[in-house]
């Protein structure tokens, strides 16, 4: 089978726009895992609110503001559980074993997608693209969906945004520090409890993103949290815990293998990610770049 | 320290037998107590789109008849177990039903692998299980018995229904993508398969296929662009039918290459798209709230309506289709007898709002209809509907009893 | 050693408790025989994970895999060769010990969280090919109705023989949790690199550990077939493996019996609890959090504390 430049091209663009939810989403996850050392299983759940309160917020609406309003409310609402989880139960569980911490998470993940049914029903759910972002463009005489244009722009803006927080700011400075020696910044004076809080808000935040970002492109529904999880921790490891730079060389050889792939091999599309990490682990048994634990 | 390893085994022994006697069995079988009816289904994730309307039209019509006495002067009750989609709950709670819950009749599944499942237990116990919403064919073929019926269509009869709709398009190049799982390949072989038959002149000039529930398809659709085949047939099921929608007209795919997508028309699928799903999508469903337009048809959804606020869905017509065929065939046999059940339940026709259903004596398979046609909007409703039905006759769709032979060795 | 079994204080207990076990399908009505019998091989399961989880320390994210190895085994050998029974069931847990070799020579390479991911990787591999193989595994359909023979036709039967296959199997387990090669485990959970500077050749003692483990998984595997005559790709899919590795966790992973009670604990749960309503996983959800903050050491675990002072007592009145 031959393929032309402009199909290449589209392809690589396609691939390219789905790496950046992924990428938002697991830099989150990498910067809970990089900061207070945490497998956060529930991050998939939070996802997944992120997405059922965009359709939610939507529909309040009449025409595509609603989408613009909930891509602001709903990540605000998914950090708002989260900060609410935080103080109420996890903020009390740091000194434990890693894999306690991996059973609570799991813990929450349950009781998150239950009330997610409860409160959104089993249906699935979808939302539409806002106007401006509906249907394709012409590409080099292929055609290429606008929202996906608007992906590829955001995904970069989000990683701008999340490295001058942890450069510039003092609390994105602190929970450097933090994921480093924690016990010195305690040392420091520093209330480390609450600089827990604010990254375990700040990752949950970005799941809320992936979930606002991924609402119109998908149907919503529940289970979501469990195709995303796994392949969301598979990106973190294969390109280091906790950095964030990592989260995007991660997210863009799945995305980018993941659409080539679909090209050349559809029949094996199913195993590819899973490769990928394999090789990735064997060649550079602690990911493609320099990992804070 | 040895002690207190065993101590502490002791203690455990007492906390299993406390959980055992925890739920008594309850009731024992009361010679003239309510026929009970398990349904064992998927009551979280998305395939509740499908069971819900199952459950709640079977309810609907279970209602009708126990307020009019019930049947052979017993009421009809049933009860409800949610199997999370997975096989071994699904199969431990169906021995569950059976053992502890002494239901007469088994019914439920939209999971193949936890139907064959539970299929095969039904047999080793002898109890009658019908099937509401599994679609692989080998439920009723390869691995049919005596004590398994199914009231919805399979992947054989999709096929059947979907060569015989796609023989009459002037379509020669094509290109099948689906679900990578065995719902969409028995799908794909049974439309091609049957295509072929129909019309040797076609050819398949590639295929994609993608995990099942992969949220995002539009490298697989700008991939089959640039391979311009002049229709695709789309083997997917589920959530997967959204995302396949949407994909569609997001790319601006289903402008350039007519797709065909079993179910596309269906009101499962298109209600949660609303306005954005893809016109022209060509599609087969066996049923819909709009057509046919006969009065039986217009009485069950307003019975369904009034109860429940939506328009019923497919699932709604297998939840009538199994209260009508259980009710039909508890009167033929004159009483609660599983054998005799079973025997009045083959062959047994039944009056339904698409028609006259009977289910086939020979492999206990419901011979359903199935409807063709293209995804439209309309003024009237807020969502696509389907436009330009065809109905394709229940003979047409139905796998013939030779092909079932064959598929069990006889 | 008999003498030294029959003399000791727990010896009565124990014998009473195998007796009601072994009285109990006659009295106890089907549906419980059957969830016994379950219990005993998800329990089996869940040990045989905590064998390298909480004895060896290791992030064994994939278990379910060699349970599924195990199950398919035996299941295909029955199904589609003419094979004695016995060599089924001998060779599924020796199939799943060799996939435990081999996927565990690359695993054990790596540590902690990139042990697990690298080992939920390969394990998916596998499972694909399960999934995707519909010629010979049956793919997602599975294969189902595998016929055994009579002596294990009835659910009694089957009872029987999967506890006293269940009951060796815990004796060879504890009897290897006590030996040198399990004490030596435990030294490299608790500190790997002090063992390794001691001259313990720490990765060959963690692929031994996952070798066994998975054996018994794979024994585990072939229980699963004998009670329930089914096999599935799901069973080795990682979301099985995530709920076993829970079992542990719950039940108290640094004891040696905690899993079986953390297996006994959701079994139960989703039977019982699943009667009642949609939503048991959101109990479940519950219930491990009060056990998080309660009982940090998990069930079995506070049971242990709680007799601690006891077994102090006892232990420096023996000396």
């Amino acid at each position: 089978m031959t393929f032309g430049g402009a199909e290449l091209i589209c392809q690589l663009l396609v691939g390219i726009s789905r790496s950046m939810i992924l990428f938002i989403v697991c830099a989150g996850l990498s910067f809970v895992l990089g900061v207070l050392r945490v497998p956060n299983i529930a991050h998939g759940s939070l996802y997944m609110i992120g997405a059922f309160a965009t359709f939610s917020i939507t529909k309040m609406f009449a025409g595509s503001t609603g989408f613009w309003i909930a891509l602001i409310l709903a990540p605000l609402l998914v950090a708002l559980v989260s900060l609410i989880a935080e103080r109420a139960l996890f903020q009390h569980l740091y000194q434990r074993e890693h894999l306690m911490l991996l059973l609570f998470t799991f813990a929450i993940s349950l009781i998150l997608g239950d009330l997610v049914k409860i409160v959104w029903g089993a249906e699935y759910k979808s939302v539409s693209a806002p106007a401006l972002l509906k249907g394709s463009i012409s590409l080099l005489g292929a055609s290429f969906p606008r929202y996906n244009l608007f992906l590829i722009l955001i995904g970069p803006l989000v990683a701008i945004a999340l490295w001058l927080f942890t450069i510039k700011t003092k609390i994105g400075k602190i929970s450097r520090a933090a994921a480093v020696d924690r016990e010195m910044v305690g040392v420091l004076g520093i209330n480390v409890s609450w600089v827990f809080a604010i990254a375990f808000v700040i990752g949950c935040y970005l799941a809320g993103v992936g979930g606002a970002l991924v609402a119109p492109t998908v149907s919503i529904t529940l289970g979501m949290d469990h195709t995303l999880i796994i392949e969301a921790f598979l990106i973190v490891i294969i390109g280091g815990l906790g950095n964030m730079w990592g989260a995007l060389v991660g997210s863009l050889i799945f995305g980018i293998t993941h659409s080539f792939g679909v090209l050349f091999w559809p029949q094996f599309a199913i195993v590819f990610p899973y490769i990928a990490v394999v090789i990735v682990l064997l060649l550079r048994p602690k990911g493609l770049l320099k990992s804070v634990w | 320290m040895e002690r207190v390893i065993h101590r502490r085994n002791f203690l455990l022994f007492p906390v299993i037998l406390g959980l055992m006697f925890l739920v008594h069995p309850v009731l024992d079988v009361k010679a003239q107590g309510p026929i009970k009816v398990g349904i064992i289904d998927t009551y979280s994730g998305p395939p509740t789109t499908y069971t819900y309307d199952v459950r709640d039209a079977f309810k609907l019509a279970i209602d009708e008849v126990n307020a009019k006495g019930g049947v052979l002067k017993r009421k009809i009750e049933f009860t409800t177990r949610d199997d999370k989609f997975k096989v071994d709950i699904c199969l431990s709670m169906a021995k569950e039903l059976i053992m502890m819950e002494k239901v007469d009749i088994l019914m439920g599944t939209i999971n193949s692998a936890a139907t064959l499942a539970v299929s095969e237990y039904c047999k080793t116990e002898k109890i009658p299980f019908i099937v509401t919403f599994s679609k692989s064919e080998k439920i009723t073929g390869e691995k049919g018995h005596r004590y398994i019926f199914s009231i919805t269509e399979n992947t054989a009869m999709i096929g059947k229904a979907a060569a015989a709709g796609l023989a009459k398009k002037p379509y020669v190049k094509y290109w099948i993508a689906g679900d990578d799982y065995e719902y969409g390949h028995a799908l794909a072989d049974g439309v091609w398969g049957n295509l072929k038959k129909l019309k040797p002149g076609v050819e398949l000039i590639g295929q994609s296929w993608w995990k099942v529930g992969e949220p995002e398809l539009t490298p697989y659709l700008t991939a089959i662009t640039a391979a311009k085949p002049d229709a695709v047939i789309f083997a997917t099921g589920g959530a997967s039918m959204v995302n396949a929608m949407k994909a569609a007209k997001a790319t601006g795919f289903a402008e350039k290459v007519p797709m065909f997508i079993h179910t596309a028309t269906e009101h499962s699928t298109l209600a949660p798209l609303g306005l954005d799903a893809p016109e022209k999508v060509i599609g087969t469903s066996n049923y819909h709230f709009y057509y046919p337009d006969t009065p039986k048809n217009r009485a069950f959804v307003k019975a369904f309506k009034d109860a429940y606020g939506r328009e019923p869905k497919v699932g709604a017509l297998y939840g009538y289709l199994a209260a009508q065929f259980i009710v039909k065939a508890l009167e033929k046999a004159g009483k609660m007898d599983r054998e005799k059940f079973i025997d009045a339940l083959s062959g047994l026709k039944v009056d339904s709002p698409v028609g006259e259903i009977e289910m086939r004596a020979f492999d206990h398979q419901a011979m359903l209809p199935m409807f063709m046609g293209v995804t439209k909007k309309v003024r009237e409703y807020p969502f696509l509907i389907a436009s330009d039905i065809v109905t394709i006759p229940a003979k047409d769709v139905m796998p013939s009893i030779e092909e079932i032979k064959k598929a069990r060795g006889q | 050693m008999f003498e030294r079994m029959i003399r000791s204080n727990w010896f009565v207990p124990i014998t009473v408790i195998l007796i009601i076990l072994f009285l109990l399908p006659i009295a106890a009505p089907r549906f419980y025989v059957y969830i016994l019998a379950l219990i005993y091989v998800t329990a089996l399961l869940a040990m045989s994970l905590n064998m390298v989880v909480g004895h060896g320390g290791m992030f064994q994210f994939h278990h379910a895999v060699f349970y599924g190895v195990g199950a398919y085994t035996v299941a295909l050998m029955l199904t589609k060769t003419k094979l004695p029974l016995w060599v089924g069931f001998i060779a599924g847990p020796l199939v799943a010990a060799i996939t435990g070799l081999i996927i565990g020579w690359f695993c054990v390479r790596l540590t902690r969280l990139y042990f697990g991911m690298l080992q939920i990787s390969l394990g998916s591999l596998i499972w694909a090919i399960v999934f995707r193989w519909y010629s010979f595994t049956g793919g997602d359909d599975g294969i189902h109705g595998v016929s055994m023979p009579s002596f294990l036709s009835s659910l009694n039967h089957s009872y029987y023989f999967i506890l006293v296959v269940f009951l060796i199997c815990l004796v060879l387990m504890y009897m290897i949790f006590r030996s040198p090669f399990g004490s030596t485990l435990q030294a490299i959970r608790d500190n790997a690199q002090r063992c390794e500077a001691v001259g313990i050749n720490v990765r060959l003692y963690q692929l031994g550990g996952i070798v066994v483990a998975t054996f018994f998984a794979g024994v585990a595997g072939v229980l699963f077939v004998v009670l329930e005559r089914s096999v599935f790709a799901e069973m080795l899919f990682w979301v099985l493996s995530l709920e076993i590795f829970i079992m542990c966790l719950l039940g108290g992973w640094f004891t040696f019996a905690g899993p079986i009670l953390g297996a006994a604990m959701i079994v139960a749960l989703r039977t019982f609890v699943g009667k009642y309503t949609e939503y048991w996983t959101l109990i479940l959800g519950v219930i491990l959090i009060l056990v998080i903050f309660f009982l940090p050491e998990g069930v079995m675990g506070f049971f242990q504390d709680l007799l601690k002072p006891a077994s102090k007592e006892l232990s420096e009145r023996g000396r």
